[in-house]
């Protein structure tokens, strides 16, 4: 027999105010302002630990901000003062809305990088990519072409400016033209295309295998003038089972260190090919049997390396940070006007 | 305009500067209140040193936020201006002087042994948002600068020392309550800036928050800033101890601001 169901009306009411008081106790003891202060030093060490540690970045910040933004609703159900100072109450409610963002942001994300040589288009894939695990973006239905880049150099190979010309097609299907650089991406379905400091020179080929059509790609070698003294790579032909060696082999000084120059393609160069250990040097034009196909040198071209980043919440992220500290303001503004500091 | 004149009317404002410190140190050690003479070398001060940096903006092209010269110069400028202000809007506190304008002359030292030569501008700062996001820096900083004078008072007092001397001043609850005012509007702009900075950052590196060095110790001295309000308003604490925290949430914004970005490897090197 349960002693709950025979127990007095009065009996039942006392048991669930009882419940009631320690359960507002409970919610009072997580609204305190000195469990704020130690989740605030918590946030601190956690912040310093994921810093210090990559492979630790969500838990030690995740943790202490859940809860944080426990306490902070805690307080603002238990506290009637808290609630009355509407400025101060939009500011911290202005802070969880921020951090509900960022973790909707890294639920969603996506940043990458892709290599595009010159004349070619992005094709909607990443050579390198790190994603949300709920990331739905379109970035398959993405398309834009690389026309040029240049990049402007100070004495000591100072980096200047960086100018890339980007085609690509608007809602309606038509080309558009847009020059983005340094501080202006190309964004297209929410991607952010980034120009970066990775660029460099791509030996363009022609390549066709024994009875198929002639297909033409290019090889970007490494970055330069960041590695200057190996711009080499090894590339497979598509379809081939043959590796090729490719290496610029540079005769001239492509940027002065001690002038204003600009990131441009060489003039006196040769190709070093090597396929197994046959070496052979071409020049525009130049066509090489290999075992399966025939590879033909069309020339050299740039290439540019794109960061790529996706973010839906960022605008909204300003807006709940302009939010922020507008209300902030205005609770300072508030609470100083209404006394002198000296009185 | 060459860099030997340039170099030659900051050390004109640093002496201007150093005269300002040294006659508020002997009116405090007096009793005296020299305060239109401390005002005027130090409005002279600031005028000399702003030329001092519009000839290098102007020869170089660029703001003052590259080098560890230029760092320290348009600190020692923004830091300045933010306590003459106070010191000429807030006549009571005028003997803090006695405390923050030598303080300045630590940062005076580390100028006048920094290199002066150029540094490289890279195109990422090429940008107005890189001169918000510095500009709200350097509000946060003053607003602390002054918060740690009064902060000063308070806990001398406490110890002891120049009771008789800092009497000119408020007492410690008002003191205490303007340094509260001070890191209030301190929090305003550190904010501010780091919601620039995420602008910033987001145009220039493709993205917004990164934990870099700079932004991680940078969002560590808004927490410490936080903890501080809190702190005052939780425990109820006494002045002293306000005090003593107002002056480690200074320390740790100078070691974040002067310390950090060099010896940090990002692309993230300007600092406020």
């Amino acid at each position: 027999m349960n002693h709950d169901e025979v127990a007095p009306a009065g009996e039942g009411a006392g048991a669930r105010m009882a419940a009631d008081r320690s359960e507002r106790g409970l919610l009072r003891r997580l609204a305190s302002l000195r469990l704020t202060l130690g989740l605030l030093a918590l946030l601190a060490v956690g912040i310093l630990i994921a810093q210090r540690f990559e492979e630790a970045r969500t838990w030690p910040i995740v943790v202490p901000l859940a809860l944080l933004a426990a306490n902070l609703l805690a307080a603002v159900a238990t506290n009637g003062v808290f609630r009355r100072q509407t400025a101060l109450l939009v500011f911290h409610l202005s802070l969880v809305a921020l951090v509900l963002l960022v973790a909707a942001g890294r639920l969603t994300y996506l940043k990458g990088h892709v290599g595009i040589t010159n004349g070619a288009g992005f094709d909607g894939e990443l050579a390198i990519d790190e994603r949300g695990p709920w990331h739905v973006g379109n970035l398959d239905a993405v398309r834009f072409t690389n026309d040029g880049f240049s990049v402007g150099y100070a004495p000591g190979w100072q980096r200047g400016a960086t100018r890339n010309t980007v085609l690509w097609r608007d809602g309606d299907g038509r080309w558009q033209q847009s020059v983005i650089g340094d501080q202006e991406p190309l964004v297209l379905a929410g991607y952010r295309f980034y120009t970066t400091f990775n660029k460099g020179f791509a030996p363009t080929f022609g390549w066709q295998r024994d009875g198929a059509t002639t297909v033409h790609g290019s090889v970007q070698l490494p970055s330069y003038p960041l590695n200057e003294f190996s711009q080499a790579a090894e590339w497979t032909p598509p379809g081939s089972r043959v590796a090729v060696w490719v290496m610029l082999d540079i005769d001239e000084v492509v940027i002065d260190p001690h002038a204003h120059s600009a990131f441009r393609l060489p003039q006196a160069y040769k190709l070093v090919v090597r396929v197994g250990d046959e070496r052979h040097e071409m020049r525009p034009g130049d066509a090489l049997r290999l075992p399966d196909g025939t590879l033909t040198f069309d020339g050299l071209r740039g290439w540019m390396g794109y960061r790529v980043f996706y973010d839906w919440t960022l605008p909204w992220l300003l807006a709940a940070g302009a939010v922020a500290v507008v209300s902030l303001g205005t609770h300072f503004w508030q609470k100083f006007a209404a006394s002198p500091w000296n009185r | 305009m060459s860099m030997e004149n340039e170099l030659q009317i900051l050390w004109a404002a640093v002496v201007a500067y150093v005269l300002a410190g040294v006659t508020a140190v002997i009116g405090v050690i007096l009793g005296k209140r020299p305060e239109r003479t401390v005002l005027a070398l130090s409005v002279a001060g600031l005028a000399l040193h702003a030329s001092s940096i519009g000839l290098r903006w102007e020869r170089l092209g660029h703001g003052p936020f590259i080098t560890m010269f230029e760092i320290l110069s348009s600190n020692v400028l923004s830091l300045m201006l933010a306590y003459t202000l106070a010191y000429w809007r807030i006549p009571r506190i005028r003997a803090s002087a006695a405390i923050v304008l030598p303080l300045m002359f630590v940062m005076l030292g580390w100028l006048m042994v920094a290199h002066p030569g150029e540094g490289h501008y890279p195109p990422t700062y090429n940008t107005p948002w890189l001169y918000i996001h510095i500009g709200l820096g350097k509000v946060f900083l003053g607003a602390v600068l002054v918060a740690v004078g009064v902060s000063c008072v308070i806990l001398l007092r406490r110890a002891g020392i120049g009771l008789r001397r800092l009497t000119q001043l408020p007492g410690d609850r008002q003191l205490d309550e303007l340094a509260f005012r001070c890191m209030a509007i301190g929090l305003v702009f550190h904010s501010l800036m780091l919601i620039a900075g995420a602008i910033w950052a987001q145009d220039a590196w493709g993205r917004y928050w990164d934990w870099d060095p700079l932004e991680t110790w940078a969002f560590v001295t808004w927490l410490t800033v936080a903890f501080t309000l809190h702190a005052r308003v939780a425990f109820r604490v006494s002045p002293a101890a306000h005090a003593t925290m107002i002056l480690a949430v200074f320390v740790i914004a100078f070691l974040t601001f002067f310390g950090v970005p060099f010896v940090s490897m990002t692309p993230h090197q300007g600092a406020v």
